[in-house]
């Protein structure tokens, strides 16, 4: 509800719990698999996904009407967080919720960018952030991107983007104002944590967010070998790199992944690592980091039940079964075989 | 003189029998209720998202109360 009061542990836990074991597991994967796009939405229809199935089906069919119900029921779901919650409880949640805040912004301006129009835009949006409804629709009636600046002046993204929009003006790409974005996100994410006992385990897990983002952005440049400066894109609060650490290290594969491999992680990725570097794909990789946060984050929970952590999980875990379902219905539609779809699928 | 307060200060103690019985009764109704706060809570949470879950969450949330009727035979002890 607000950051006011007390905080609720217990209300929000119980809850959150009861969710997590009606997500999809293995068996329901398996199904999903071996189903085409109409069988899959009428397979949601029939679990948790019922409302958003049944309130976009007149108007979308096939893998969108799959997608849009997929992005408002993980807005649903996290809504609901952040409703249950009160007081110190909201700012841990929010704190990492506000991924999707950062998000919609995206969407925002790269569809006023793309000038696609108003129904299009709204649609891709996933109201999960702490954004209201009314902030939400307010930039999407902005006409330009200038007015989307102005209008979020006074949330956490206000002073960086105004910075950006400069940069925009006088290059004309996107990227200084969604890594302006990125940035204010990841910032926000660590800034004036309170540390104690149980939440020392959440900041562990927001650095090891940072710490992957990191990694996958090094790996990236190393990979396509664009002449860009990686300090650009550093992010700042991860345990893992410093900046310029990572600006030599993304000059040299090798040497990036001998310190992935050295490092806390080095034991959840090693076999990604070895894949790495027997094969050129990155694919892979990434699939291995998301696979590592959510066996990470599953273990959490256990230990401080009444704290952020079994939360945290959560979400990482709703997250994932909303980007497994995209994979598989998309995989389907494009003809992929059922094995090709497995291996994109992350699953513990 | 000395004498004097002695006899009085053993003539009145601070505390009755009774009336720390009275409180022993008190601050174990007090620990229940805080524990039955959380279990509270918790068992809402649960009743809301699963309804057959309410006679579980209501057994369990008065289970600290066992608490209160143990520290009742200080009562009748004193």
């Amino acid at each position: 509800m607000s950051t006011a009061g007390g905080s609720n542990p217990e209300y929000v836990t119980a809850r959150v719990r009861a969710r997590r074991s009606a997500l999809y597991g293995d068996e329901e994967y398996r199904k999903l698999i071996r189903m085409g796009p109409a069988e899959i939405a009428r397979f949601m229809e029939e679990s948790d996904y019922e409302d958003e199935i049944n309130a976009l089906g007149s108007r979308h069919s096939g893998v969108d009407l799959i997608e849009y119900a997929l992005n408002r029921n993980l807005a649903k779901q996290f809504d609901d967080l952040l409703r249950w919650a009160d007081g110190r409880l909201y700012d841990l949640i929010a704190r990492y919720l506000r991924k999707f805040d950062a998000w919609n912004v995206k969407t925002v301006i790269r569809g006023i960018y793309s000038e696609a129009d108003r129904d299009a835009i709204a649609d891709d949006l996933i109201r999960a952030g702490e954004f209201d409804e009314d902030l939400l629709d307010q930039l999407l009636d902005a006409p330009t991107i200038e007015d989307v600046v102005d209008r979020l002046s006074g949330t956490i993204f206000g002073n960086d983007l105004e910075d950006a929009y400069e940069d925009y003006e006088d290059t004309g790409v996107l990227v200084p104002l969604e890594n302006a974005i990125d940035r204010t996100y990841y910032e926000h994410l660590l800034e004036g944590l309170v540390v104690d006992e149980a939440t020392q385990q959440y900041r562990e897990f927001l650095e090891a967010e940072i710490d992957f983002r990191n990694a996958r952005n090094a790996l990236r440049l190393a990979q396509s070998g664009a002449d860009i400066d990686p300090a650009d894109y550093y992010i700042d609060g991860g345990s893992l790199f410093t900046a310029s650490e990572l600006a030599t290290l993304s000059q040299n594969r090798d040497e990036l992944v001998t310190k992935i491999r050295e490092s806390k992680y080095g034991d959840d990725l090693s076999a990604a690592l070895d894949e790495l570097e027997s094969a050129e794909s990155l694919i892979n990789f990434e699939r291995a980091l998301d696979i590592a946060l959510l066996e990470y984050t599953d273990a959490l929970g256990h230990v401080f039940p009444l704290s952020i952590t079994p939360i945290a999980s959560y979400i990482l875990a709703k997250e994932r079964e909303v980007d497994n379902i995209r994979a598989i219905a998309r995989g389907r539609e494009a003809g992929l075989p059922e094995e090709q779809i497995e291996q994109e699928l992350v699953i513990l | 003189m000395f004498e004097a307060l002695l006899q009085q200060a053993e003539a009145a103690p601070a505390l009755e029998p009774t009336a720390a019985a009275a409180l022993a009764v008190g601050l174990a109704a007090f620990g229940a209720g805080y524990a039955e706060r959380g279990i509270g809570a918790a068992a809402m949470g649960a009743i809301a998202e699963d309804d057959s879950l309410f006679v579980n969450g209501l057994i369990l949330t008065v289970l600290p109360e066992t608490l209160v009727i143990l520290a009742l035979v200080v009562v009748f002890l004193v």
